[in-house]
């Protein structure tokens, strides 16, 4: 499969801070990758890196075959954070406005926003005016489409029709390149890149990132002080119902209930993308 | 880029207040320009007292305007009366030289008194008509210094700025990091907050005009001739009409930028209008009324008055008043609206009963 | 003492922020609610806290003394320490002294923040800022405890320790409200509401909620998008049959929190197209 854009040890130094450090990444055409990390991880310097906006210190950036260059970077979609939108133009000012930027004639705003196209953009709901913001980015047909936390703060259903447009757009041969800190949002993605201090840390699919990383579910009839108990040795307990999960094995938890005088069901059970995610981040290993 | 420039004018038609500052400011300042900024002063009221009273009265015409004929009157009739700020120029007969008092405070309306009696002389010289001499004598700023007639009206800009802008600001700044929601939810009352948020201004501007009146003196050699009490009451009263002011800005806006806007259409016109400059009675007719909205206006008189002419406190009963009035009115609005923020639950009585709520469904 | 709003609503002149929503709040628990941007989320907390007026239903809610809010935006000073911003909330609710000390260094230490008093808050991660934040909601030992949408946009180690100190305060018997738009997040309660656009679409434990689920749900993984009810997920689709069969290329599958989300939300005809976009 061909490489829309690939970083190979991608580097970039601020002074004495290493922003993005010997990154290694590839998007073919046809799918969406994930790239996961916290904020400061260096997600945003190194989707700078790709589009051309900034110049790496070493490694090498290649877009569509060769370097980003304002050619290339016509071919790419970008949507960040902030929208890019104008708040203060209507759907139909800010659709014109970026095709006359883009040299595309006669672009039409598409059926599914005919009814919103003199509404300000600033008045519309998040969701709504997330999506127009993908349609504009899509307008110009790009091959390559780059999401900044796409579906951030918007409810369920506008999140799926989103997911929907970014999945049809992946299925027509658009590559396409979402970063987030958002679980839900990381488990859509057909692969995973998870990055922290400028490093990619781990790559695969949301099972061969978890891996075989277990935890323990404690079912235990008095919860609260299962959790001060378990809390108060060091754990990160995490609740859920009336559940606790648990790093460690459930030999090791149950030893520590017991010096307590508490009784519960302790058993191992698959870490889900958080818990696993934070293992990683916590004890890094270059990959 | 013709789409640039379409977008950007797209942006700005829309937004209004940038827009009304465009189209306002320079209408604003052509009328202030045109009709206010004026130095040339048309009518001087007079006082007329002595035994040839009504005979000088009579020989005086534009620009004295005499107000009052006092025969039975003499020197210190003429001075309280200058001091009350009732005359300008207080005309003292029936002792040789013949005496023109008049007012150091009003530096424009003095100067066009002197060129008229200089006028008055000449013309007499010329058509052979005797006239005793008038000998002027300037009360209250005898070098007719530029400095002692701003500085008092200075301390009232400063007042202003940290009053109004500064505390506006302060109050917005909270707003729009989120954190007045929070104390609203907290276990303060909604006056512990308004007055907690409002006194550390009030000390700041007390302190810094005390500073600049002490500069104003040591440097400029400004007098401060009168009583420290009215002064103070002065300066309270308008200090509560600018905080006022900050505060009830701080309540329609939303960010910082907004609240400077506002502050700024309400500080700069006072600049100009307020009598600091241009006199006030120097403005044209059609104009002048809107120096008596601004409350520098009278702060500057009741400044000027106490500093250099130790005018009593009767006389200055309506700036006084005036601003009493403002105060009230200012600060009770920006409460009544600042509440609101503070407190909006009115009905509140049924809410903090102790029954528990039925296990939802 | 069961805290909470009873079928309450909120109206700002002729918009409909919160529409008869029950909310029910016990001690020692969390309830999460959870819905998208302009799903009511913050009315409703600000009304349970009494900071905008009800137009509809009841409120119960402790003294001003015994609750702990954060609003979305904030819950810090960012121009004064970390100590200094203790040291207000401590005064204003009146805990004095001794009790001041112990809290405040238990607190700072279970955040990590003991040697770092001095600092501003303007200089900590946002992270930091919004465990400071609850630290201090937390520092008088409130009853209640409401957070709007205190992990939005903080770094997902973070959002674990930020949950931890959720869960640690409902441990020790505060109840706990919390607002958020990741759906995931809402398994952390043992109460979850979900909104959307004002009203409630569904109440209950997790479980519960996908115990109600009327059909079945089932898993199609060709490309193509299946007949019925259904949307994405990564690379395959969910299925939702309410009362008739699956289709046929669908394979049964058991039904999920996220299925049950979706499923709420289809089912009150949330869906906002064009001119459903109430601000």
């Amino acid at each position: 499969m061909e490489h829309l854009v690939e970083a190979r040890t991608a580097t970039i130094r601020f002074g004495d801070f290493t922003a993005v450090d010997g990154v290694d990444l590839e998007v073919g055409s046809g799918e969406v990758v994930g790239l996961l990390g916290a904020n400061g991880a260096g997600k945003t310097t190194l989707i700078r890196m790709l589009l051309g906006l900034l110049i790496g210190t070493s490694g090498s950036i290649s877009l569509f075959g060769g370097r980003p260059s304002l050619a290339t970077r016509r071919r790419v979609g970008y949507v960040p954070q902030s929208l890019g939108l104008y708040d203060d133009l209507t759907v139909t000012e800010n659709w014109k406005f970026t095709a006359a930027a883009f040299g595309i004639a006669d672009s039409k705003l598409p059926e599914s926003f005919a009814g919103c196209g003199n509404e300000l953009v600033g008045d519309l709901s998040l969701g709504l005016q997330r999506r127009v913001a993908f349609a504009v980015a899509f307008s110009h047909d790009p091959q390559l489409l780059v999401l900044d936390e796409p579906t951030s703060g918007v409810g369920p259903l506008s999140s799926a029709q989103l997911w929907d447009d970014i999945r049809a757009s992946a299925e027509r041969g658009t590559g396409v390149l979402v970063t987030t800190h958002n679980m839900m949002e990381a488990e859509q993605c057909d692969r995973l890149v998870v990055m922290t201090g400028g490093r990619v840390v781990a790559t695969g699919t949301l099972g061969q990132i978890i891996g075989d990383r277990h935890v323990s579910l404690v079912d235990c009839n008095d919860w609260r002080r299962a959790f001060r108990v378990l809390d108060g040795d060091g754990l990160i307990v995490q609740v859920q119902g009336d559940h606790l999960r648990v790093p460690g094995t459930p030999e090791r938890v149950t030893e520590i209930l017991r010096r307590h005088d508490l009784e519960g069901e302790v058993s191992g059970v698959p870490a889900n993308l958080e818990e696993a995610f934070i293992d990683i981040v916590s004890n890094p290993t270059r990959r | 880029m013709r789409a640039m420039v379409i977008k950007e004018f797209r942006q700005l038609f829309r937004d209004k207040r940038t827009l009304g500052l465009l189209v306002g400011l320079p209408v604003i300042l052509l009328v202030v320009f045109g009709y206010a900024a004026n130095f040339d002063v048309s009518k001087i009221p007079t006082v007329v007292v002595g035994p040839q009273a009504a005979e000088a009265a009579g020989q005086l015409h534009a620009p004295f305007d005499v107000v009052a004929v006092d025969p039975g009157g003499n020197r210190s009739t003429a001075e309280s009366r200058l001091r009350d700020g009732t005359a300008v120029v207080g005309i003292v007969t029936g002792q040789s030289p013949t005496l023109a008092l008049m007012d150091g405070t009003q530096l424009f309306s003095v100067q066009a008194a002197k060129a008229a009696f200089a006028h008055m002389a000449q013309a007499d010289a010329g058509s052979g008509v005797e006239t005793p001499a008038v000998v002027p004598d300037v009360l209250y700023n005898p070098a007719l210094k530029t400095s002692w007639i701003m500085i008092p009206g200075l301390t009232g800009l400063i007042l202003l700025f940290i009053g109004t802008l500064i505390t506006s600001l302060g109050i917005v700044r909270e707003r729009q990091a989120g954190t007045i929601e929070q104390l609203a939810v907290m276990p303060f009352r909604p006056w512990d907050v308004i007055v907690g948020k409002i006194l550390p201004y009030l000390l700041l501007a007390s302190l810094d005009l005390i500073a600049i009146v002490l500069l104003g003196m040591g440097l400029f050699g400004v007098p401060f001739v009168g009583s420290v009490a009215t002064f103070g009451i002065g300066a309270l009263l308008f200090l509560l009409v600018t905080l006022g002011m900050g505060v009830l800005i701080s309540t329609v806006s939303q960010n910082q930028g907004q609240a400077i806007q506002l502050a700024i259409m309400f500080v700069v016109p006072q600049i100009l209008l307020s009598g600091l400059i241009f006199p006030v009675g120097a403005m044209a007719e059609g104009i002048r009324w809107l120096a008596y909205i601004f409350p520098l206006t009278y702060f500057v008189e009741i400044s000027r008055g106490v500093m250099l002419k130790a005018e009593p406190i009767t006389a200055l009963w309506i700036p006084l008043v005036v601003l009493l009035a403002m105060a009230t009115a200012v600060l009770g609005l920006a409460v009544l609206r600042f509440r609101r923020d503070l407190a909006p639950s009115a009905r509140r009585h049924s809410e903090e009963e102790s029954e528990p709520l039925e296990a939802a469904a | 003492m069961t805290w909470g709003l009873e079928r309450a609503t909120v109206t700002f002149g002729t918009k409909t922020a919160v529409d008869a929503v029950t909310l029910s709040v016990a001690p020692s628990s969390v309830t999460v609610v959870v819905g998208g941007d302009g799903a009511g989320k913050s009315t409703l907390l600000k009304a349970l806290v009494g900071l905008v007026s009800l137009s509809g239903g009841r409120a119960r809610r402790p003294g001003k003394r015994a609750i702990g809010y954060i609003p979305a935006t904030a819950g810090l000073y960012v121009d004064l320490t970390v100590e200094e911003n203790l040291a207000f909330v401590a005064r204003a609710y009146g805990v004095s002294g001794a009790d001041y000390r112990s809290r405040s260094d238990e607190l700072l230490e279970r955040i990590g923040l003991k040697e770092a008093r001095d600092r501003l808050g303007g200089q900590l991660s946002g992270g930091m800022q919004r465990k400071l934040a609850v630290s201090m909601a937390l520092l008088h030992q409130p009853e209640l405890l409401v957070l709007d949408e205190p992990t939005t946009g903080v770094d997902p180690v973070s959002r674990a320790e930020l949950w931890r100190l959720i869960a640690g305060a409902a441990a020790l018997g505060t109840g706990v409200v919390v607002a958020t738009t990741y759906v995931d997040e809402a398994n952390r309660g043992s109460t979850v509401l979900l909104m959307d656009q004002g009203r409630a679409i569904a109440t209950g434990s997790p479980s519960d909620i996908i115990a109600a689920i009327p059909g079945s749900v089932g898993v199609v993984r060709e490309s193509e998008r299946p007949l019925g009810q259904s949307w994405r997920w990564g690379t395959s689709w969910r299925v939702w049959a309410p009362t008739s069969a699956l289709p046929d290329n669908a394979e049964s599958a058991s039904p999920t929190f996220d299925d049950a989300v979706m499923i709420a939300a289809l089912v009150n005809e949330g869906e906002e197209w064009c001119h459903g976009a109430p601000r």
